[in-house]
């Protein structure tokens, strides 16, 4: 069994089915990017590994345990060893970059302020942002919040660490610091990379292996380089961004 | 059928009353579960203890010079009249004691510091801040919501308290300038009238009314639906809901107490 | 020390000015109606807003109202209970109160809170969903358009509303002065001290209630800005404004009324 395993996942929003029996299984220490049009339900399979959202059919594993059914209180453990980014960096306005990076740290790991701080300072160096410990959220670039957001993330050491959508909205500089981040973390500290985009530079450069969800299943599932001989005319419309062609996108 | 559509209409509302009222008791429950044994965030509750007293207490002492003054405008002259000087304080003081102070300087309360939490919460939610801490392994009842309760309530006690006592100076000083009651009258007749339990009566309102307008303006806060348009609805909701409930408490705990 | 003052009277003169734009925005209003009348507009603004004041408010008011009724008049009961034991003057002193005061003012506290709120709420996520610009764009004032139809509608629904909640407040108060005291209803519902000047001043006050609401509303509401936190502020500045309004008409009208009738209310 892989270290992340999805199993006939099945998911419906307000009676509309937006998972149907999803099956993908990710390695340990892999870059596996999640690609397709949007509202295909790919930040909606990131939030169900660490129980944002809930499957309504299906297993979901992680590291050799079944771990879709656990209760709120026993997820703890879990969002320990899973970390996520979320599309909206999530830093918390009221509190400097310092400060959020810290707060996980203080909470879980019982630091007081000097040594937390301390560490903080140590994860934002980590991201090329220990310039700006001090400053406050809203003062910053959208680039950068998302890289003190991965800062906090990474605070707790997590095995693995979801991305979603981490470049859509950055210019094309900050947005290849980031895949270069994400290239830094599986390989100097071998972390798990699931990270949900349709930024094709990024899909390209950054990852191991790619996986098209479409209609609510996993469409393919190759190497990028796979990806861009394959033959398959759905694939293909998506890779080369083209709109017509047999790829049926609802709402448009 | 003419008769089908509001009778639907009424269904659907009670329906959704019913849904917010579950709501609500289940947050109070993981509320005081938080709470025993008490594991909260403290530098968080310093932090809005702070912000919502600076907030507030403005407006409150304002709101409550007023209404002390009103009450003196509305039962002077009647008293006057009467010839019963001596009881103008009583009159006034009574009513702005045990009713109009901890009703309109809740009230007050409920449009400064709980339309803002709601406000403050639903932004988090909305920008996903609240997942963030969730991801983050932290329960954000007892991070975000027990210290925003606590500290609401702490506060709208103090406030009633300092409110109950600038209403009576309100009074007095209306009564002085526009009823031309001395002073020396309106004190006396406050000292020999106004007994502590009518203080207390004041006090125990303000704590319910603060634990009302906490839980619910927490509540809309966190359930919020849509951008920006739902974060109006949720203050909105909060607000209502918080004026129903400091109504309803009003007269269950004045029918109790007696 | 010096910062606590240049802060304080920064706040004086951003109050200020807050107040005087206030007041344009109450001219302007004014002129917009003036302008309605001669244009002709869309009919059913109104009567929209009419029915999203008034209807939606409907069961709030009444239930608040009733309550509140219940209790002040349990209490007063109580308190004379323990003093003279005569409650033969408390119905016709309790519809003067609810006629002058309570009546009026309790409406338009509850009303401050729940149509301040939408008005601000509505008009604060189009400000920062840019729709107000667009308006703008296709050569209609906001004012005119938003604002000047639920200052009318707000009119006409403050007064019948506050004139409903009375009856409500002196009902509830009625039937709770006879379960729990056992006053002859008769001798309750006396309207002998109730004098044209109190029924002047509830319509005075309904309609300074109902003016005044819907204008601070809108303001706060157009002036939203940033995304979901400016509606968030909007909505709470609107909430207190509108409240501390209605307390400071309030007081400003009894007072007057006060000094006109030589003290006699």
């Amino acid at each position: 069994m892989s270290f992340i395993e999805y199993k006939g996942v099945h998911k419906a929003f307000a009676g509309k089915p937006v998972l149907r029996g999803m099956n993908l299984a990710i390695a340990k220490g892999e870059v596996m990017f999640i690609i397709g049009t949007s509202g295909v339900g790919k930040s909606v399979t990131i939030k169900h590994l660490i129980g944002l959202l809930r499957i309504d059919a299906g297993e979901i594993w992680f590291d050799g345990a079944r771990v879709d059914q656990l209760p709120e209180r026993k997820l703890a453990p879990l969002r320990r060893r899973i970390g996520m980014v979320f599309q909206s960096s999530t830093l918390f306005d009221s509190m400097s970059l310092v400060e959020n990076v810290a707060l996980p740290l203080r909470k879980h790991q019982r630091l007081d302020l000097r040594a937390a701080r301390a560490r903080a300072h140590e994860l934002l160096e980590q991201v090329y942002m220990a310039d700006y410990a001090d400053r406050f959220p809203a003062e910053l670039s959208d680039g950068m919040r998302k890289r003190a957001a991965i800062a906090r993330t990474l605070a707790l050491g997590p095995e693995v660490v979801l991305f979603d959508e981490p470049t859509t909205g950055l210019d094309p500089v900050s947005a290849r610091r980031i895949d270069r981040l994400i290239r830094e973390l599986a390989d100097r500290l071998g972390v798990t990379a699931v990270v949900v985009s349709h930024d094709p530079p990024s899909i390209f450069g950054t990852a191991d292996r790619v996986a098209l969800l479409y209609q609510g299943t996993v469409h393919a599932v190759a190497t990028p380089a796979e990806l861009r001989a394959s033959e398959d005319p759905i694939v293909q419309q998506f890779i080369q961004g083209r709109s017509a062609g047999p790829m049926e996108t609802p709402g448009f | 059928m003419m008769f089908g559509e509001p009778i639907a209409s009424i269904g659907a509302g009670a329906r959704r009353v019913a849904q917010e009222v579950g709501g609500i008791v289940v947050m109070t429950g993981q509320v005081l579960r938080a709470l025993v044994p008490p594991k909260l965030d403290t530098r968080e509750l310093w932090k809005n203890l702070y912000k919502m007293g600076n907030k507030s207490v403005a407006i409150v002492v304002l709101t409550a010079a007023f209404a002390g003054g009103l009450m003196t405008l509305q039962t002077g002259p009647f008293v006057k009249k009467l010839g019963a000087t001596s009881l103008a304080g009583w009159a006034a003081g009574y009513a702005v004691l045990r009713e109009i102070g901890p009703i309109l300087i809740a009230l007050m309360f409920s449009g400064r510091v709980g339309a803002n939490n709601t406000a403050e919460l639903a932004t988090m939610t909305v920008t996903e801040q609240l997942d963030g801490l969730r991801a983050l392994a932290i329960d954000p009842v007892r991070f975000l919501i027990v210290p925003r309760v606590l500290a609401m309530i702490v506060m709208l006690v103090a406030l009633t308290v300092i409110g109950d006592l600038v209403a009576l100076l309100g009074a007095s000083v209306v009564g002085h300038f526009m009823l031309h009651i001395d002073w020396s009258t309106m004190y006396f007749s406050f000292a020999d009238n106004l007994r502590p339990t009518d203080f207390l009566h004041g006090v125990y309102k303000s704590f319910a009314f603060g634990g009302a307008i906490a839980v619910a303006s927490c509540y809309f806060g966190v359930t919020v639906r849509g951008g920006a348009v739902g974060v109006g609805r949720a203050v909105n909701a909060a607000v209502v809901a918080s004026a129903v409930s400091i109504m309803l408490l009003d007269f269950f705990i004045t029918y109790l107490s007696a | 020390m010096r910062e606590r003052i240049t802060a304080l009277g920064g706040g004086v003169l951003e109050a200020m000015r807050a107040a005087r734009e206030l007041w344009l925005t109450y001219v302007a209003t004014i002129a917009g109606i003036v302008r309605f009348r001669r244009g002709g507009h869309r009919k059913g603004d109104i009567a929209r807003q009419m029915y999203a004041i008034g209807n939606r408010s409907l069961v709030f008011i009444i239930v608040t109202l009733g309550f509140i009724g219940m209790v002040m008049t349990y209490e007063a009961c109580l308190q004379l209970s323990r003093v003279t034991g005569d409650y033969s003057q408390i119905g016709s002193q309790f519809i003067r109160l609810i006629v002058s005061d309570f009546g009026p003012t309790l409406t338009g506290l509850m009303l401050a809170t729940r149509v301040g709120a939408g008005i601000a709420a509505e008009i604060g996520s189009m400000k920062v969903t840019e729709q107000i610009d667009a308006l703008r764009m296709s050569g209609v004032l906001p004012i005119d358009y938003l604002i000047v139809p639920r200052f009318l509608a707000s009119l006409v629904m403050t007064l019948m509303l506050a004139t409903l909640g009375g009856a409500v407040m002196y009902l509830a108060g009625g039937l709770t002065a006879h379960y729990s005291f056992n006053v002859n209803t008769s001798i309750f519902f006396d309207f002998q001290y109730l004098r044209m000047r109190h029924v002047i001043l509830m319509i005075v006050k309904a309609l300074a209630y109902g003016a005044a609401i819907p204008i601070v509303a809108g303001f706060c509401g157009l002036r939203a800005r940033g995304s979901s936190e400016g509606v968030g502020w909007a909505t709470t500045a609107a909430v207190i404004g509108a409240s501390f309004s209605v307390i400071v008409l309030d007081f400003i009208i009894s007072a007057a009324a006060l000094f006109l009738t030589g003290g006699d209310l």
